[in-house]
């Protein structure tokens, strides 16, 4: 009896040449859209219906059944509420990790093995050891590797999951995917927040949050250099978009959310803008926790450097310390090719990214 | 048009006859003045303009002085029902052009057309209201093809209209119809059709797409939903699209020229379809009124297949036919008509909308309806449903 694998499919190359292979290695294979976000925005029509035709198409290139789970009020929910919310308490989400975390590794599992599947696959670029418990590995291309959004997936999601992909680097899956003649072979990534298409997420933000004008002060003088738009745009570290004039770049080293201030500095050695000390919280863990003190790897963004790190209970001690560690963004911890886990980073306190 | 593509689906889109096309050049670079323009070679493209006007007048029965111009059947839909205040009546079945125009009245009423498709004049008349001041139903089903009893439901709305003069009530009643679909295979003669709108579309029937126009009686009476300049007769301000009237009145004399023998072409060719794929696939449900149906127009239902999918394997023979149902490029949502006439969603979500025309052969439809027949039987065998 074959195993039934259903495959997330959203339109893209990724997940259609997973699927094909999928096949090939003689699973019974159904592909299956995860409608999570269908909503137009003003001058920007959301893409999905296209999506879920190119996945359609390729579905019906390889003779495979397809279906679409509606996630569309989950996704609203957990995913979308939980990074407004973010925002406006003045951090910096990672809505991708949320949408693992809620919907594909558990909604969506929970859906497909309820339907009659035996495993689940997407087309993310990361590894499974299975073993008595399963564990998450880098993918082979280290370049594409997505353990950085998977960090908050549970051990059991992970013994459901095929990553077909994890052995393959990109330019290989695109070549899979010509050599198939898949529909969506040539098909370009995706830009902006994923779930809404090419629309940046300053655009998508200022449709749900209520913004208002507000100061931005040089940190050292406390002197008002210009006028923003909404505290919520801005992010440690952020360089761009500080209309403060010429001159050697400002960055953001603070905000405060309730005065509706952000605070620039030129000195590009702030104490905000480095940290070696990163406390944590909402930690996860996908197998045992590390040890404390045990030498460990940490990732503080997507494809970011691999940090020399140890964890002392909820603090991370980075060795060289890190730049523009933002409240909100995940730490994602790794033992070698192992994702172990991670949490989010909350400022020491709040009132540290603050003058006050 | 790329010869491996057999086109299936005139009833979305035809492709611009060369005639037309010719007929329309001059009118882009070289004629390119303002009809307004008072110097003569601005005068001379006013005539253009008038003479196609009236060519346009002369394939309907009408007077030019009675067309409005307008950028398709859409614009002109939304220009009648825009135009008028009071009740409306319209059928459930319309183009959702017409039913979103309705929705937009003070107070509409749509008649459930009969499972087949067909809007029954005694509905339209228990439908009508002392308010009525506009009954809309479109010529011909764009969906089903299955063409409606205007000529009947005209009588209705005459007999209204003599009943209120009697009656010494002021409430003007008109009728108007949407005949995009038809007007390629139907007598268009506004006098015979008795209404006193006429909505047709230029992009149907091989002229350029966002071409239409509306045919006003003399005794209609409008508001503008365009104000400008005041041309066509106030109704619809802007400079005239003259390419675009020259090439439509060419396409509407060519697609009445060869209506009659089209017609039967079509018919001959649509009905060896429809026998071969019944014969192959029994469960095969043809919709529509089978009598009153455009000749070019076959809709039929594979229960239980995803007519998507079937869409998607014919693509790749290079047939293009449309789904009436659950697709994607109509975000998920099922054709209103069918469900309006009664389909269960299973044969809803089967059905195929198979329209002829211009680019359709004895061969290319042959070999169309092989590869309809092979489509829906692998379906069938990948779902392990009944064949």
């Amino acid at each position: 009896m074959k195993q039934r694998v259903y495959v997330g499919m959203s339109g893209g190359v990724d997940s259609s040449v997973s699927a094909a292979l999928l096949l090939e290695q003689g699973y019974d294979v159904t592909g299956v859209y995860m409608k999570n976000w269908s909503r137009d925005l003003p001058g920007m029509q959301c893409p999905w219906a296209e999506d879920l035709a190119d996945a359609k198409r390729v579905a019906v290139q390889l003779g495979i059944d397809f279906k679409v789970f509606d996630f569309e009020k989950e996704y609203r929910d957990k995913v979308v509420d939980y990074m407004l919310d973010e925002y406006r308490a003045g951090r910096t989400p990672n809505p991708d990790i949320m949408c693992n975390q809620e919907v594909k590794f558990r909604l969506f599992v929970d859906t497909a093995l309820a339907d009659g599947a035996d495993l689940i696959a997407t087309g993310h670029y990361a590894r499974v050891r299975y073993s008595t418990q399963a564990s998450l590995l880098t993918a082979k291309d280290k370049n594409k590797d997505q353990t950085y959004f998977l960090y908050r997936v549970t051990s059991g999601a992970l013994a459901k999951t095929l990553f077909p992909l994890g052995d393959f680097t990109k330019p290989e899956v695109r070549d899979m995917a010509k050599k198939r003649n898949l529909w969506t072979a040539h098909k370009k990534e995706s830009m902006g927040v994923c779930f809404v298409g090419n629309v940046g997420m300053r655009e998508f933000l200022s449709e749900y949050i209520t913004t208002h004008p507000g100061d931005i002060i040089e940190k050292e003088s406390g002197k008002k250099l210009g006028r923003h738009d909404g505290a919520i745009f801005y992010t440690l570290g952020q360089r761009h978009g500080l209309n403060v004039g010429g001159g050697l770049p400002y960055y953001v080293v603070g905000k405060d959310m309730d005065k509706n201030e952000v605070y620039v500095s030129r000195n590009i050695h702030d104490e905000a803008m480095w940290r070696t000390e990163v406390p944590l919280s909402n930690i996860h863990w996908i197998g045992a926790a590390p040890a404390n003190g045990e030498k460990v790897q940490a990732r503080l963004r997507h494809r970011g450097a691999l940090l020399a790190a140890t964890l002392d209970g909820d603090i991370l001690h980075l060795v060289s310390g890190e730049r523009a560690v933002a409240p909100g963004q995940s730490a994602v911890l790794y033992r070698g090719e192992e994702c172990l886990g991670g949490g989010i980073v909350v400022s020491a306190s709040e009132s540290s990214l603050s003058l006050s | 048009m790329n010869t491996d593509i057999i086109y299936c689906d005139h009833a979305a889109a035809t492709p611009l006859d060369e005639r037309v096309l010719m007929a329309m050049q001059p009118y882009f670079a070289e004629q390119f003045y303002n009809p307004s323009s008072p110097y003569a070679p601005a005068v001379r493209v006013r005539q253009a303009y008038r003479q196609a006007k009236h060519r346009l007048a002369m394939a309907i029965g009408g007077q030019a002085d009675d067309i409005i111009m307008t950028a398709g059947a859409t614009e002109s839909i939304n220009l009648i029902f825009g135009g008028v205040q009071g009740h409306v009546v319209t059928a459930n079945i319309e183009h959702h052009a017409v039913l979103e125009a309705a929705r937009r009245c003070d107070n509409f009423t749509t008649v459930a057309a009969s499972s087949t498709g067909r809007v029954d004049p005694e509905a339209v008349a228990r439908a009508l209201r002392p308010d009525t001041v506009l009954v809309s139903i479109a010529l011909a089903n764009n969906e089903l093809g299955t063409i409606q009893p205007l000529r009947e439901i005209a009588t209705v709305v005459q007999s209204e209209r003599r009943r209120r003069a009697e009656a010494g009530e002021s409430t003007p009643i008109y009728l108007h119809s949407d005949a995009s679909q038809g007007v390629g295979q139907c007598d268009v003669t506004v006098a015979r059709l008795g209404v006193d709108a006429l909505t047709l579309n230029a992009g149907k029937i091989y002229g350029p797409k966002q071409v239409g126009l509306l045919w006003l009686a003399h005794h209609v009476r409008l508001d503008p939903l365009i104000v400008g300049g005041g041309q066509e007769r106030g109704l619809r301000s802007g400079t005239e699209n003259v390419a675009g009237a020259v090439g439509f009145a060419k396409a509407l004399e060519l697609a009445q020229a060869h209506r009659k023998s089209e017609v039967q072409r079509l018919a001959s060719l649509r009905d060896t379809m429809q026998r071969v794929i019944c014969a192959a696939i029994p469960q095969a449900i043809v919709s529509g009124d089978l009598q009153h149906r455009l000749a070019g127009h076959l809709h039929i239902a594979f229960p239980g297949v995803d007519a998507e999918r079937l869409l998607f394997i014919l693509e790749t023979k290079g047939v293009l036919v449309a789904t009436g149902s659950a697709c994607a490029a109509n975000k998920g949502t099922r054709s209103h008509v069918l469900t309006a006439i009664g389909l269960s969603p299973e044969v809803a979500d089967g059905s195929v909308r198979i329209s002829l025309g211009r680019l359709s052969t004895e061969e290319n439809c042959h070999q169309a309806a092989e590869y309809i027949i092979a489509a829906a039987q692998q379906e069938y065998q990948r779902t392990g449903g009944y064949l």
